[in-house]
């Protein structure tokens, strides 16, 4: 982590999955209101959709930069001691790469069913 | 009127304590003219003041769990029984008293002062209106601190993020038209401390008895350092 990135890129890497994480929220709400999916084969019929099946991926890496800059936020006004701090941020970091993983497969699983 | 006032001397206290004081309230009163009060009571009252009238910024208190200037602060405003306390977050020097020294060096980090790489003009540097008009709400600042001690940010990390105070110095000398060291104001507050500890929590606004905006100069400021990144 370059010192002189970490501020600005992270603030503006915030934001901008923010916006991302928002717009299809909103898509992911109308849709289970309006067009709900019968069942575990719609499911997969609808993530298996090339454009649905990209914008999970990016809504859910979007997801993890903005929890990954946000906890780190966290630890750094809160949790002052550097051992603990940077045992908890590894720790988040790879409960976070992990969850990445599992969505790739979830959603790569879908597409190829 | 009754004053619940933070006693602490560390001479002869081992810790501090609460004092109560009965004060009578009369018409027009300020909260500097409640503490002179109590003062005459008890000579070895403590606390800072010099002008009385919001401009030198010497007698910023903690009043009620809010940071105010005792002396603009009317004692009709204040709930009974009123809670006077040190600014939070300072080390204590006596009563309300507190030491300052690293909110002024916070000051000093963001180069308060004007930087030309020209050489200096024979007479002075001209603005137009407009560009005079940017400082606006960024050199109104007296320095009485009631932002910063009040800013949660702040209490967190008072050794590495500057301050509501510091950076709204910062965006004034970013603002300004006659400085031209905006690129090194820029580059000395990046990181995640400097600047970016600020949340928006907006705690410097509420405080600020001057009834200026440091969270907005703060978003200035990022708004700058963004354009000149990309």
């Amino acid at each position: 982590m370059s010192r002189r990135a970490s501020g600005l890129r992270a603030w503006f890497l915030q934001r901008a999955t923010a916006i991302y994480l928002m717009l299809f929220i909103l898509y992911l709400l109308q849709h289970l209101i309006f067009n709900p999916p019968d069942g575990f084969a719609a499911w997969q019929g609808w993530v298996a959709q090339p454009l649905v099946g990209l914008g999970l991926l990016l809504f859910f890496a979007s997801l993890m930069l903005h929890a990954w800059v946000g906890f780190r936020d966290v630890l750094i006004d809160y949790v002052h001691p550097t051992a603990i701090r940077v045992s908890i941020l590894t720790l988040f970091g790879f409960a976070l790469i992990g969850c990445a993983l599992w969505v790739m497969q979830t959603i790569f699983l879908a597409t190829v069913a | 009127m009754k004053f619940s006032v933070y006693r602490y001397n560390p001479e002869t206290d081992s810790e501090p304590y609460m004092q109560t004081f009965e004060i009578e309230h009369r018409q027009g009163m300020m909260l500097r003219d409640a503490l002179l009060a109590i003062q005459e009571q008890d000579e070895s009252f403590t606390f800072r003041h010099s002008c009385g009238e919001g401009v030198c910024g010497s007698d910023g208190v903690n009043v009620n769990g809010s940071n105010k200037l005792a002396c603009i602060t009317s004692l009709t405003e204040l709930k009974d029984p009123v809670e006077v306390r040190p600014f939070p977050g300072r080390p204590v020097i006596r009563d309300l008293v507190v030491d300052m020294s690293q909110f002024y060096a916070q000051y000093e980090q963001v180069d308060p002062w004007l930087q030309r790489k020209e050489p200096l003009p024979e007479q002075e540097i001209l603005q137009t209106p407009e560009e005079r008009d940017q400082l606006d709400g960024l050199y109104e600042c007296i320095m009485c601190g009631c932002c910063s001690t009040a800013c949660p940010s702040f209490w967190w990390n008072p050794d590495k993020f500057l301050g509501p105070q510091a950076l709204l110095s910062a965006c004034r000398f970013l603002a300004d038209s006659r400085d031209q060291a905006g690129e090194e104001r820029l580059d000395k507050l990046e990181g995640p401390y400097k600047l970016f500890r600020c949340h928006t929590i907006m705690n410097c606004v509420e405080a600020c008895p001057r009834g200026l905006n440091p969270t907005k100069a703060i978003g200035h400021i990022k708004a700058i350092m963004l354009k000149e990144a990309i």
